[in-house]
């Protein structure tokens, strides 16, 4: 008798656990059944929130529930990005990941790898552009290199702070083209617009986007975009490429989870960025800020974020930065 | 400028249709919520409340963001005023009149007159963005990193005007301030300091946090020692001005109204800079000078205006160049963006509806917010009678909730306690509060601005060849050497007369 008991009670447990698994693994099945979170490692309001809240009402409506996007500013990214990373990697916790994570390990911004992340996909460009006060006395890049090389260090370029994207791309065309620049960094690039708008300075290398009110005010000229091919936005403008100077360089953003999110919920976050970026919402939203929507699925982003590493691992490593 | 006026009635007509009206009403009554709430600041409610237009028409959207953004200006002062604690750095200097006036029952005098100031201080640097824009704005940008070093040397100099009793204890206190900014990474040569390895501090300390810690929870701290004797305030005074009293706010008014907008044509300046000069500028030319700090109206009619004119003139590098001159004017420009607009010249001849239309609804605005502030301030007024008891447990939630929402994290609370303590301390010693946070907010652009001018100019000669840049360094030593003096002979005469110190 009290083994049968015991054989009840052991069916019971059996059974209970099994209808326990199998409900989590329906549960796995209806991903996503509760609020999903986006996190994002800037301030409100810049480009790159703005970006993850349009990519999110998008997403939302692919993946049918609410999405959440919640600023943790700080550390170039690395306060935000640190916190995703140690968050469960169940697809319910998102970073927005700028270019900035591919810099992290060789700049000691923080402990971050570009590998801590699972990529879920690209989602833009953002074009340096250099640009120049519209009474300037070069309309060329090779004028102004021209120029820059018969003054050496007398070029002063503004960018959004030393060791930004921006900082390095005007590093990058220092090194491609053998010119010596002065580099003032300044708090964001607003600021640099407007001392270059100002006459303070000579050129920036910032995002296409901050100086197109300075180009319609007829007060800034733009004279090339450092992208693989020319801007939709702006088709007058030519590369960097195209003006002989192979420097193709840039911001971007996509969005990752946590190392090892099961491949389905993957696959299911994937298609809804998909969806949300081929919006035309979104396509104008991006191309109003001068960026470039450029959706990447997750394989293709995963490789662009190992090449990114390298290549700005071993630029950074030959660059003297902070000075 | 007749012409302009014409174009000022078409866009007042559309801000006048009733659907505009409501939203210019939403935004002002959000605006003063956020003000009134420390933590969330109106350039943060802004860029929240972005993705809520998409569905507007642009006009309605930029009229709703507008008024979030001088509704916040608005909202600021009441907290300032009722329990010392500056939801932003516009506000800190209004505390050191506003409070005081409270404690004698007289809050609904501050804020009062503060709201009368701004109403003022908005209309005419309205009128300012009407006439002026274009002229105005080619001038602010000889504002450089020179210049703007120079205009910061002369507001730190204005700082020594709000040190209180003592000059020791006030360059304590700045030198707290200029501590407190050096943590952080450095813009300028991306050096990490001060952070003691704390990923969390590479993003510098917040000047939210740093104000709702030294003033709101030292308050609650002192107040803690005295709770159990009733020393309330007895009793709402009058919200009247006193007669003789007239006289000095209006002057203020008006010298603020000026100073604000001419401020908010600069570039990279903050509205902490024109609020803090007016109220060194009006003790200054006071004729009792003493009573700046023991609650007297002009000194927050001074500040108040000044920090709303600042908004009329800061769209104007917004309207005529496509520049941001703040923050909050960032995310306003994000805005005008994403509704398809590219703020700019080229903004007032394709789109002269929504730039007009956004002008005169900032008149609308200003009004909205005179009808709904002049009859609340009784209203709030009465919160300055609530047994501390009761209130102190509120503004500690308040303010936690505050500094966990600056980034989302309890890092934040925790500094805002620490800061508290050190306040706690810091008034026990007698030392002045209001330098350490305007000190914070001034020297991190002062350090940044005066090495990008050494930078482009490879060495200091930028300083000496703007002639703008000279006249305000100028002017800051004799203010320099004119408060020392004062100081000085101050102290002769108290040593020779006061015994009751």
């Amino acid at each position: 008798m009290k083994n049968s008991k015991l054989f009840v009670l052991f069916l019971v447990v059996v059974f209970g656990m099994l209808v326990l698994s199998g409900f989590s693994s329906v549960f796995a099945a209806d991903y996503p059944d509760h609020e999903i979170t986006i996190v994002v490692p800037y301030n409100a309001g810049g480009a790159s929130d703005m970006t993850s809240r349009i990519v999110a009402t998008g997403m939302q409506e692919a993946l049918g529930q609410t999405i959440l996007v919640v600023n943790k500013p700080g550390g170039s990214g690395g306060v935000g990005m640190s916190e995703v990373r140690a968050a469960k990697p169940d697809g319910y916790t998102i970073s927005y990941i700028p270019v900035e994570i591919v810099m992290h390990e060789t700049l000691k911004l923080s402990d971050l790898k570009s590998d801590d992340f699972d990529y879920i996909g690209q989602l833009t460009l953002v074009p340096s552009a250099l640009t120049v006060a519209v009474d300037a006395p070069y309309n060329t890049v090779k004028e102004f290199v021209d120029y820059a090389l018969a003054h050496p260090g007398e070029v002063t370029i503004g960018n959004s702070g030393a060791g930004s994207i921006w900082h390095i791309a005007a590093t990058y065309l220092e090194q491609v083209s053998g010119a010596k620049f002065n580099h003032i960094p300044f708090d964001g690039a607003a600021p640099a617009v407007t001392a270059l708008m100002g006459g303070h300075i000579n050129a920036v290398t910032v995002n296409a986007g901050e100086v197109l009110s300075g180009v319609e005010a007829g007060k800034l000229k733009i004279l090339a975009i450092m992208t693989e091919e020319r801007d939709p936005n702006m088709p007058d403008v030519p590369t960097m490429k195209e003006s002989g100077f192979e420097v193709v360089i840039g911001g971007w953003g996509g969005l990752g989870v946590p190392k090892g999110t099961p491949a389905d919920v993957m696959e299911k976050l994937s298609a809804s960025v998909e969806k949300a970026t081929a919006s035309q919402e979104f396509k104008d939203f991006i191309s109003q800020r001068g960026m470039v929507v450029n959706y990447k699925n997750s394989t293709d982003f995963t490789k662009f974020v190992a090449d990114q590493t390298v290549f700005f691992s071993d630029l950074l490593s030959k660059m003297e930065l902070g000075g | 400028m007749i012409e302009s006026l014409g174009s000022l009635m078409q866009g007042l007509a559309v801000a006048i249709s009733p659907m505009n009206i409501l939203y210019c009403f939403i935004g002002c009554a959000v605006g003063m919520l956020v003000g009134v709430l420390p933590g969330i600041g109106p350039t943060e409610a802004t860029a929240l409340l972005i993705p809520l237009t998409y569905g507007m028409s642009p006009v309605s959207a930029i009229i709703m963001l507008c008024g979030i953004y001088y509704g916040g200006m608005y909202g600021g002062t009441i907290t300032s005023v009722l329990i010392n604690t500056p939801g932003e750095a516009a506000s800190v200097v209004t505390c050191l009149d506003g409070y005081p006036l409270a404690k004698q029952g007289r809050a609904g005098v501050a804020l009062k007159v503060a709201a009368y100031g701004s109403f003022v201080g908005g209309i005419l640097s309205i009128f300012g963005l009407v006439l002026l824009a274009p002229p105005l704005a080619d001038w602010a940008l000889k504002f450089g990193p020179s210049e703007m070093f120079a205009l910061l040397v002369f507001g730190m100099c204005m700082v020594v005007g709000l040190m209180g009793k003592s000059l020791i204890r006030g360059l304590v206190s700045i030198f707290i301030g200029l501590l407190l900014a050096l943590v952080g990474m450095d813009t300028v040569s991306g050096a990490v300091r001060f952070t003691l390895g704390s990923n969390q501090l590479v993003g510098g300390l917040s000047i939210v946090t740093i104000c709702m810690g030294l003033f709101g929870l030292s308050e609650i701290l002192v107040g803690m020692e005295n709770l159990s004797q009733t020393n309330k305030v007895s009793s709402v005074a009058s919200s009247k001005l006193r007669k003789g009293e007239w006289g000095p706010t209006i002057g203020s008014i008006i010298r603020g109204s000026f100073l604000g907008f001419f401020m908010g044509l600069i570039p990279g300046t903050s509205s902490a800079i024109p609020a803090l000069i007016s109220y060194s500028m009006e003790k200054r030319l006071s004729k009792h000078p003493e009573k700046f700090g023991t609650g007297i109206p002009e000194g927050v009619a001074g500040p108040e205006t000044a920090n709303n004119s600042y908004v009329g003139g800061a769209m104007i590098p917004l309207f005529t160049l496509g520049i941001p001159c703040s923050p909050t004017i960032a995310i306003l420009m994000g805005a005008f963006m994403l509704h398809g607009l590219t703020p700019g010249p080229t903004l007032f001849i394709e789109n002269p509806i929504v730039v007009w239309g956004t002008i005169a609804s900032m008149f609308v605005g200003n009004v909205i917010l005179l009808i709904m502030n002049v009859p609340l301030a009784n209203v709030w007024a009465k919160v300055a009678q609530i047994p501390n008891k009761m209130l102190y447990p509120v503004v500690l939630i308040v303010a936690i909730l505050g500094a966990y929402t600056v980034s989302n994290s309890m890092f934040e609370v925790g500094i805002m306690l620490v800061c508290g303590v050190i306040g706690y301390l810091l008034k026990k010693l007698d030392i002045p509060m209001a330098p350490i946070a305007l000190v914070f907010v001034l020297s991190e652009m002062m350090e940044r601005s005066i090495l990008q001018s050494i930078k482009i100019n490879k060495g200091l000669s930028g300083l000496y060849n703007s002639p703008i840049c000279m006249t305000l360094l100028i002017l800051s030593v004799i203010i320099l050497i004119a408060s020392l003096f004062a100081e000085y002979s101050n102290k002769k005469s108290r040593f020779l007369t006061s015994d009751d110190e």
